[in-house]
């Protein structure tokens, strides 16, 4: 059977059957997969205490969000560290979910965690090609992967990532302004969510070059067209809501940029930060520092940028390269998981991934295996996944 | 799209604009207390003034160890990190003390237990200006591998209440990317505030 062949639906099963199966079975996987980490890791381990036990480092940070809202100044607690750098849509959601359920906080996170994920899969199905394989994978790598300790319990990436497929779905589709509807949304759930209006704008580009315009009547072209005027305009509205909110709360509508001083993160040359850490050996043994690990991800997230280019993907390479980069003016932290929740990221590797059935095979026993060892350095904090 | 849509469309532009550009004005006008400016805005501070009340008994002696901890945390404001081992590390290029006492006293001592910090094993000598209640009490040198202890005279303020600020003009930075608020200079091992008639 050739791989064109492969490729296609199994008929004995509906699609759209498939398309909720794959990832729901997954799910359930990368559940089980993450309890028997956890079970082997964490003295007298429960499920009762399993999300609760795989909420580290910022998770703890937007559970309390959810729950308290933004700190005034001076923050109660007297430190210079306020809540103010987490974006508030996830918390929001997370809030709401919690009221209707009565859950608690971090089960209702985990819970919606683990459905937004299977709902990015569903999302990402025609900008995977429609290819099952790569779709398989890529609802691996969501809920049952190595990065699944972030999508699967309270961090932003989740929602960052469902609804960045959300807006490449709509600009795939030529919907202009359902995009730039999603767009608000991600604005307000991380900061460089703002710039896929480049996205948004490059789509726009590219649907009026092929209706035969350049770039000299673009302008007038856009101008005339409403609906895709507006698409640019609410794109960054979920970030300047925010910014108003946070000015009548606290009188500064930076403040999520100006408590970064807080963390005492440095600033400094991109180029220069991934260098140093790529060159940061270990003293001893051939098991790479964590700096190395980090530099290894912004080195493979600019490979499949290029890959993006190479493919025409204007929009989602564009906007890959922002997101990569402009987090790497301060130094390395967290770059890992900026990288992975990156949808454009996955959605590139996964395809290449599963091009062929054996290297398919390989990458999906290879993600199923790491969710196991990364949850297991999560949580005994051996690998560098602040 | 009918034109009343279009027309719509474009109105929703206009407020959504006009909205964005309210917040750009918010943005380039933060309505904060100066404290707030002087740490996140302007940079001027790596201190940020936290409101700890300062309790504090006269004649006390408060260690900066991780056993003093409790006894520490009501005078310590900031530029603080720690404790840990036999002091507490202090970051940036200021740090402060409150001392609020009930006490009457009319002249105060005030006792401090300090050493340099040390980089790559070489000791990095450092000036400490010592103010109280903005006034410039002394500029002193550590310059030794050891813990140096300094006793300065201060008026007793009628409020009982003594801001301390150590300033470190010679506070260096430990790693080649390090910010302004994690330049290290001393650690403080102990601090008193004496009656002047008890010491």
């Amino acid at each position: 059977m050739s791989d064109a062949v492969a490729l296609r639906p199994p008929r004995t099963l509906p699609l759209g059957v498939l398309l909720l199966a794959i990832p729901l079975l997954l799910a359930i996987a990368g559940l089980v997969i993450r309890y028997l980490a956890f079970a082997a890791t964490v003295p007298d381990a429960s499920i009762a205490s399993f999300a609760q036990g795989m909420c580290r480092w910022d998770c703890a940070w937007y559970v309390k969000l959810s729950q308290t809202g933004y700190d005034p100044f001076p923050v109660p607690t007297m430190i210079n560290a306020g809540n103010w750098a987490f974006f508030p849509l996830y918390p929001i959601l997370v809030a709401i979910v919690r009221t209707l359920t009565g859950l608690e906080t971090i089960v209702a996170a985990t819970g919606l965690s683990i459905l937004l994920c299977i709902a990015s899969a569903r999302v990402a199905w025609p900008l995977l090609g429609r290819d099952l394989r790569a779709y398989t994978l890529f609802s691996a790598f969501l809920v049952a992967g190595p990065f699944s300790i972030w999508l699967t319990t309270f961090y932003t990436e989740v929602l960052f990532l469902f609804l960045t497929l959300c807006v490449f779905a709509a600009l795939q589709n030529k919907h202009f302004l359902l995009a730039g509807l999603f767009a608000a949304l991600l604005s307000a759930t991380r900061i460089v969510g703002v710039f896929i209006v480049f996205a948004i704008l490059i789509e726009i580009w590219q649907a009026h070059r092929a209706n035969g315009g350049n770039w000299r009547n673009f302008v007038p072209a856009v101008l005339q067209r409403p609906d895709r005027l507006l698409a640019l305009f609410i794109a960054p509205l979920g970030l300047f809501a925010y910014m108003a909110y946070l000015h009548f709360h606290i009188g500064d509508a930076l403040a999520f940029s100006h408590v970064q001083r807080a963390w005492s993160r440095p600033t400094g040359n991109p180029v220069v930060f991934v260098w140093n850490a790529l060159t940061s050996f270990p003293r001893e043994g051939w098991a790479p520092t964590p700096s190395q690990q980090l530099a290894v991800a912004v080195l493979v997230g600019y490979a499949l940028s290029i890959v993006l280019l190479v493919k025409r993907r204007y929009g989602m390479a564009v906007y890959a390269l922002i997101c990569l980069t402009l987090p790497l003016f301060a130094g390395m932290a967290s770059v890992l998981r900026f990288t992975a929740a990156l949808a454009p990221m996955p959605l590139m590797l996964t395809e290449l991934l599963a091009s062929r059935r054996w290297l398919f095979a390989l990458a999906l026993l290879g993600l199923l295996l790491a969710g196991y060892f990364t949850t297991i350095g999560w949580l005994t904090g051996y690998l560098s996944l602040v | 799209m009918s034109s009343s849509l279009r027309l719509g469309a474009y109105i929703l532009c206009g407020l959504v604009a006009l909205f964005e550009l309210g917040v750009v004005w918010l943005l380039l006008h933060p309505d904060v207390p100066p404290d707030y400016r002087a740490y996140y805005i302007d940079k001027t501070t790596t201190c940020l003034n936290q409101p700890v009340s300062g309790s504090y008994s006269l004649g006390a002696v408060i260690p900066f160890t991780p056993e003093g901890k409790d006894a520490a945390k009501p005078i310590r404001v900031c530029g603080w990190e720690g404790p840990t081992g036999d002091g507490t590390h202090a970051v940036g290029t200021s740090a402060r003390l409150r001392f609020a006492y009930a006490e009457p006293a009319t002249a105060l001592t005030l006792h401090l237990s300090m050493v340099a910090v040390e980089k790559s094993g070489h000791l990095m000598p450092q000036r400490v200006e010592i103010v109280a209640n903005g006034m410039l009490l002394d500029t002193v040198s550590l310059n030794a591998p050891t813990p140096q202890q300094f006793s300065l005279a201060l008026p007793a303020p009628a409020d009982g209440r003594v801001e301390l600020e150590l300033r470190f003009p010679d506070a260096v930075q430990m790693g080649a990317t390090d910010p302004d608020n994690r330049l290290r200079s001393i650690k403080l091992l102990s601090a008193a505030l004496l009656p002047a008639d008890q010491v």
